[in-house]
C-alpha cells in the first residue's frame, strides 16, 4: 500500500522543520525528508550569533538554534528520514523518494517545499580552477568538517555571506587577504564589515577578479577596479598571492520541484521562485513553499515562515479552525515584519539609505571601505562618553536586533519599541563594566572604555572569538577600526563565562588619547 | 509574437569578445562565445540553447550555469535577464543510478 | 515588423516545418513564413523523440520514403546545414527474447525485404557479434544495417538555423487559432493573438494540434494523442553506435556522440493518461519500469545514473502513417500531421517533399496512400 501522510516536507532546515514542528503541535502527522546525513539545512554552519529579538532567538549562535529545533521536532513526533533524496513531485502530491538502494513513493494531503537555495557563481578566467570555492563550501568545511579551506583566501562578495564567511576563515585561521565586490557599497550589515575590517581586512569596492592563476590549484589572484558601466578600468590590477578564492555572490532557490509539479512561477531578481501567498500556500491547491525556495532570506525568517506554512496546512486539513489560524498566523506575521524592518528591509534592497531612522547621516566610510571613520562615529547615540567605564555602542545602521537592551542588568542601554531604532546609551545609570552587552551584541559592536586608569593609560574591552585567547600580561599592537595600528597595547583582563557564550571579553590597556580609536588587539 | 528575423537584425551580427573563451557550462563545457554565438544564429530561448549547446544537460542540471547562462543570452538580445525563461526542471532531481531507480516496488506488476 | 503575407506559410517550427522551409529556400522560394506556437522552435514531438533514422519496421507506404531519405539525404546533412546532426549510420537492432518476439521480426523483414530493404532475422550468436552488451536472454533480433539515429534537437534547430539564414521568416510565441478562406481559396492564419497572416500556400505541420487547425476550415484528421517519456543517462564510455528496439516495443534508444543514452521508456498505463496537451508531465511510475526494461536488454547499464526524464506528445493517426497531402477541397492547403511517433527519421524526405508539392513538382517517391481523404468513403 502507498504510503499517506498528512504532511510530506522535503527539507529539514529551519523552514522545514520549523513547519512539520507547528503542524505536529496541531495534530497532524508530518514526515520530513532530507538528502543530507543530518537534519538542519545550513543551521549547523552558522557558527556566529544571529540578530532580532528574544523571539527570533537572537544572540544564539546558529547551530545551537539548529540544536533547539531538533529537540522540538523530535519531542512533537515528526518524522524525520535522513540520506532521503526526493527525485520528483508528481500529480496527486506523490513524491519519490531515494532512500537507500531504492526508490519509495509517498502521498502527502499536504506538501511543504522547503529545499533551500543553492549558490551562484561567477565566471572569470580561471573560475574552474582548484582552490576556486563557494563560500558555503568554505563553511561546510570550517564548521562541519573542521578541515581549513585554504591559507590564504580572497572573498568576493560582501553580502552577509560574504563579511561572516570571511570572519569565519580568520577565525579558522585563515589569512583574509581582501574582501573585494563589483558593488559600489557594501551589501551586507555594517557591523559584520566592521568586525573584519578592524582585524585588517582591505575592502576593495567595485573591484572585481580579472583573473585567477594556478594550473593545478590557485597560486593567485588579479582584482581591478569596474568604472559605471561595470568594465575594468586598465591600470587598476591588484594582484594578490593566494590559494583560495572564495566566491559569496548570492544564492538561488532550488524551486525545480515545484516547477516540475506545475506551480505557478515567476523569475525575480532573487531567483526563481513559486507564486505563494503569505503561508507559502502555491498555485496548486495543497503544496507550500518555505524558506529560501520561496526567496531568499535569513534562517529566522525561515523559521518564521515554516511556522506559517505549518499552521495554515493544519486549517487546510480541518486540524485548526479559521479563528484560531488568523491568531496565529497574526502573531507570526507581527514576528516576521519585524525582521523585514529597517535598513536591510526588502524594499531597501539595493538602494542606499543615506539617513538613519534617527535622521543621522549614514557613514559612506562604512559603507564603502568597511569601517565607520574615527570623526564620524560620535554622532551615533551609543557612543558616548563618560568618566567611569561605560559602554560605547558602535551600532550605526538601523538593522531588527535589540539583545543588548535586556543584557545590561542596570538599564543602561535603551533601544525600544521599535527593533529596529539605534542603541542608545542613558547617561544617567552606573555602568558595572559587567560586559554583558558586549558578549550580548552579534554584531560585537559594543565596547566598554574607561578613559583614565591613571598614569595616561585608559581601557577598552572588546569581544574577542579567536584562538588563541591572549593571556593577561601578553603585549602587542592596538589597531583601529580601519585595522591600522594605532598604538602599543597590554591586556590586562581576559574574562570567559558561560553567560558570554563563547565571545571572550578582552580588555587591553591603551593610552588615554586611543580609548576612542583601539578597537582590536593583535599579538606581537 | 517574437519576429525572429527582425529581432536578429536588431541585435546585430556576433562580434567576437575577450572572455568568449570562458567556460560556462562546467558539466558539458559549453563556452560563453558558443553561448553568444548560438544566440545569435537564433536561439533565444534557454531551451534552444541547450538543445542547440548541450549548456545545463549534464550532471548539475544546469544548477550552476543555468542563471550564468541565462545573463548571458539576456545581454546579447538586449534584455533584462527576466526576460528569459529558465529552462524546465525534470526528475530525477538528484541523478540517479538505473539500477535504484529500477527498484521502486514496480516490477511485481509487469 | 516584417511584412505578413508570404508565398508560403508553414504552420508549425518542428523538424518538418523546418525542414520544408529549408527545402523551399533551397530552390528559391524563401518568402515564406513559419509559426510556431511555442516560445521554442522544435519545442514538439521533434525535440522528444528517440532519434531513429529507422527503414525497419516501417508500414509499406512509409518505407519508400524513409529509404529514400537514408540514401539520398541523412548522409550528407550535417554538410548541407553546417552543423553536425550528429547521425550514425550503423544499423538497427530488434531483440527479441521469446519465438513470439522472433516470428513477428520474421514477418516484419520478409515484407521490408520485398520493397528492397536489406533486413534479416538473425541469431543469438550474431546479434552478441554486433552488440556485445545486450543481455544472454536476446535469443535473436531483425537487423537493419543501413538503419541508424541522428540528434533530434540539433537536426531541428539545424534547419530552423539554415534556413533563418536563407530568409525564411520564423514567429515564436505565435500560437494559431484558425484559418480562413478568401474566394475558395485558403488565405488567412489567425492567431491567438489577433494577428493575421496572409499565404498562397499554407501548410500544416502542427502535430496533434494540426487537428484543431485543420478543422476551422471543415477538415477534420482522425487524430488522436498519446503521450511517451523518455530517458537520459549521465556520460558513459563509448559502447556502441547501434539503434536498438524490442519486438515488444517496450523500448528503444541508443547511445549519443556525447556519451549518454537516450532511451525512451513506457509504464504500459498510456493509454489512460488523463492530461491536457499543454501539460508534459512525466508520470511517477514510467522512469522506473523503463529502467527495469533497460536493464533487462543491457545489464551493463546498471549503474549508469538518470539525469533526467521527459515526455511529448504523439500525433497518433488512426491508421497508424502520416497524412501527407494537399487538400483538394481546400485550395492552398496542404497537411502533413499524424506521424505517429516515428516522423524524425523521415523529415528530409518529408520536408523535401512538401517543397516539391508547394511548387507543383512531383515528389521524389509516390504518397498518394498519405492522402487525407484516405479515411472517407467516397474517394
Amino acid at each position: 500500500m502507498i504510503k499517506r501522510y498528512d504532511l510530506i516536507v522535503v527539507g529539514a532546515g529551519p523552514a522545514g522543520l520549523s513547519a512539520a514542528i507547528e503542524a505536529a503541535k496541531n495534530g497532524l502527522k508530518p514526515i520530513v525528508f532530507d538528502e543530507n546525513a543530518k537534519p538542519g539545512g545550513q543551521l549547523f554552519k552558522q557558527i556566529h550569533k544571529f540578530f532580532g529579538s528574544k523571539e527570533h532567538k537572537a544572540k544564539i549562535r546558529g547551530f545551537n538554534i539548529g540544536d533547539e529545533l531538533l529537540r522540538e521536532a523530535s519531542e512533537n513526533g515528526v518524522e524525520v528520514v535522513l540520506n532521503a533524496t526526493v527525485i520528483g513531485l508528481y500529480d496527486g502530491k506523490e513524491v519519490t523518494v531515494k532512500i537507500g538502494e531504492e526508490i519509495l513513493h509517498y502521498k502527502g494531503d499536504s506538501v511543504l517545499i522547503a529545499t533551500g537555495a543553492s549558490e551562484n557563481m561567477v565566471t572569470f578566467k580561471g573560475w574552474t580552477t582548484p582552490g576556486v570555492i563557494g563560500a558555503g563550501a568554505a563553511q561546510t568545511m570550517m564548521n562541519l568538517h573542521h578541515i581549513k579551506p585554504g591559507n590564504k583566501v580572497l572573498m568576493l562578495g560582501s553580502g552577509n555571506v560574504g563579511l561572516v564567511v570571511s570572519y569565519q576563515l580568520m577565525q579558522a585561521g585563515c589569512e583574509v587577504v581582501a574582501l573585494v565586490d563589483a558593488a559600489p557599497r557594501i551589501g551586507g550589515y555594517g557591523v559584520h564589515a566592521a568586525k573584519i575590517a578592524r582585524c585588517g581586512v582591505p575592502f576593495y569596492l567595485s573591484h572585481t577578479i580579472v583573473e585567477v592563476t594556478g594550473a593545478e590549484a590557485v597560486n593567485g589572484v588579479t582584482i581591478a577596479k569596474l568604472d559605471e558601466n561595470f568594465k575594468f578600468i586598465e591600470g587598476t590590477e591588484k594582484t594578490f598571492e593566494v590559494d583560495t578564492v572564495c566566491v559569496a555572490v548570492g544564492l538561488s532557490p532550488m524551486s525545480q520541484l515545484l516547477k516540475q509539479a506545475g506551480c505557478e512561477m515567476k523569475d525575480t531578481p532573487g531567483g526563481f521562485v513559486p507564486v505563494c501567498d503569505d503561508s507559502g500556500a502555491t498555485s496548486i491547491p495543497g503544496i507550500y513553499a518555505a524558506g529560501d525556495v520561496a526567496g531568499i532570506e535569513e534562517a529566522s525568517s525561515a523559521m518564521i515562515e515554516g511556522r506559517m506554512s505549518g499552521a495554515r496546512i493544519a486549517n487546510y486539513l480541518g486540524y485548526l479552525d479559521e479563528d484560531a489560524l488568523q491568531a496565529r498566523l497574526a502573531e507570526l506575521e507581527q514576528a516576521l515584519s519585524s525582521l523585514r524592518k529597517g535598513m536591510f528591509a526588502p524594499e531597501n534592497r539595493g538602494k542606499l539609505v543615506t539617513k538613519t531612522e534617527e535622521g543621522i547621516d549614514t557613514s559612506m566610510s562604512l559603507l564603502e571601505k568597511g569601517y565607520v571613520a574615527d570623526d564620524e562615529i560620535e554622532k551615533y547615540p551609543g557612543v558616548t562618553k563618560g568618566s567611569g567605564v561605560h559602554p560605547v555602542i558602535e551600532c550605526t545602521q538601523n538593522i531588527p536586533c535589540n539583545p543588548c537592551q535586556d543584557a545590561c542588568p542596570k538599564g543602561c542601554i535603551s533601544i525600544g519599541s521599535n527593533i529596529t531604532s539605534l542603541p542608545v546609551v542613558k547617561g544617567d545609570v552606573a555602568c558595572i563594566g559587567c560586559g554583558m552587552c558586549v558578549a550580548s551584541c552579534s554584531g560585537q559592536a559594543i565596547f566598554l572604555v574607561e578613559d583614565d586608569i591613571g598614569d595616561g593609560y585608559g581601557t577598552v574591552t572588546l569581544p574577542y572569538e579567536f584562538l588563541p585567547l591572549p593571556e593577561v600580561g601578553q603585549k602587542g599592537i592596538a589597531l583601529g577600526r580601519d585595522g591600522k595600528e594605532v598604538c602599543k597595547a597590554e591586556v590586562i583582563n581576559v574574562r570567559s563565562s558561560t553567560a558570554f557564550d563563547h565571545t571572550h571579553l578582552l580588555t587591553m590597556k591603551v593610552s588615554t588619547d586611543m580609548v576612542m580609536k583601539a578597537r582590536f588587539f593583535k599579538a606581537e | 509574437m517574437i519576429d525572429i528575423q527582425e529581432k536578429l537584425k536588431e541585435i546585430g551580427p556576433y562580434v567576437e569578445a575577450a572572455d568568449d573563451d570562458v567556460l560556462v557550462c562546467r558539466c558539458e563545457e559549453v563556452t560563453k562565445g558558443e553561448i553568444r554565438q548560438a544566440v545569435h544564429a537564433g536561439m533565444f530561448t534557454m531551451e534552444e540553447i541547450r538543445r542547440y549547446l548541450r549548456s545545463g544537460m549534464g550532471l548539475c542540471q544546469g544548477q550552476t550555469c543555468g542563471k550564468l547562462v541565462k545573463g548571458i543570452v539576456a545581454r546579447e538580445l538586449k534584455v533584462s535577464p527576466l526576460e528569459i525563461e529558465p529552462a524546465t526542471s525534470r526528475a530525477p532531481m538528484r541523478p540517479t543510478e538505473m539500477r535504484i531507480m529500477a527498484q521502486d516496488g514496480g516490477g511485481a506488476n509487469e | 515588423m516584417s511584412k505578413m503575407t508570404a508565398d508560403v506559410i508553414i504552420i508549425g517550427g518542428g523538424v518538418n516545418g523546418c525542414a520544408t522551409a529549408y527545402y523551399l529556400a533551397k530552390q528559391g522560394i524563401t518568402d515564406v513564413i513559419v509559426l510556431e506556437a511555442n516560445k521554442s522552435v522544435g519545442h514538439g514531438g521533434s525535440s522528444r523523440n528517440g532519434g531513429g533514422v529507422r527503414q525497419s519496421g516501417r508500414d509499406m507506404r512509409e518505407l519508400p520514403y524513409a529509404m529514400y531519405a537514408v540514401n539520398n539525404m541523412w548522409p550528407t546533412l550535417s554538410e548541407e546545414l553546417g552543423v553536425d546532426v550528429e547521425y550514425y549510420q550503423r544499423g538497427n537492432l530488434r531483440l527479441g527474447k521469446t519465438d513470439a518476439h522472433i516470428a513477428k521480426l520474421e514477418g516484419m523483414a520478409s515484407k521490408s525485404r520485398e520493397l528492397g530493404l536489406n533486413m534479416n532475422v538473425v541469431d543469438a550468436k550474431t546479434v552478441k557479434e554486433i552488440c556485445p552488451y545486450l543481455s544472454d536472454e536476446v535469443i535473436g533480433a531483425s537487423w537493419c544495417p543501413t538503419d541508424g539515429h541522428a540528434n533530434p534537437m540539433l537536426t531541428t534547430l539545424a534547419y530552423y538555423k539554415r534556413a533563418l539564414e536563407m530568409g525564411v521568416r520564423f514567429f515564436t510565441d505565435a500560437k494559431v487559432k484558425k484559418l480562413e478562406k478568401v474566394k475558395g481559396k485558403l488565405r488567412k492564419v489567425i492567431l491567438e493573438s489577433g494577428e493575421v497572416f496572409e499565404g498562397e500556400t499554407i501548410i500544416v505541420a502542427a502535430g496533434y494540434e494540426s487537428r484543431y487547425i485543420a478543422r476551422t476550415v471543415g477538415v477534420d484528421v482522425p487524430l488522436f494523442k498519446y503521450f511517451e517519456e523518455a530517458l537520459v543517462t549521465e556520460m558513459q564510455p563509448h559502447m556502441f553506435d547501434i539503434m536498438l528496439g524490442t519486438a515488444d516495443a517496450d523500448f528503444y534508444g541508443h547511445q549519443a556522440q556525447h556519451g549518454s543514452f537516450v532511451f525512451g521508456s513506457d509504464s504500459g498505463l498510456e493509454d489512460g493518461i488523463d492530461m491536457d496537451i499543454d501539460e508534459l508531465k512525466t508520470s511517477s511510475l514510467t522512469v522506473s519500469a523503463g529502467c527495469r526494461a533497460i536493464m533487462g536488454y543491457i545489464p551493463l547499464l546498471a549503474n549508469a545514473k538518470i539525469v533526467r526524464t521527459w515526455g511529448g506528445w504523439i500525433d497518433m493517426c488512426h491508421d497508424g502513417v502520416p497524412v501527407i497531402s494537399k487538400v483538394d477541397e481546400v485550395p492552398g492547403m496542404i497537411l502533413a500531421c499524424g506521424f505517429t511517433g516515428h516522423g524524425f527519421g523521415t523529415a528530409p524526405a518529408v520536408g523535401l517533399m512538401l517543397s516539391q508539392m508547394v511548387m507543383g513538382k512531383e515528389t521524389v517517391v509516390d504518397i498518394s496512400a498519405l492522402s487525407y481523404d484516405r479515411f472517407k468513403s467516397v474517394r
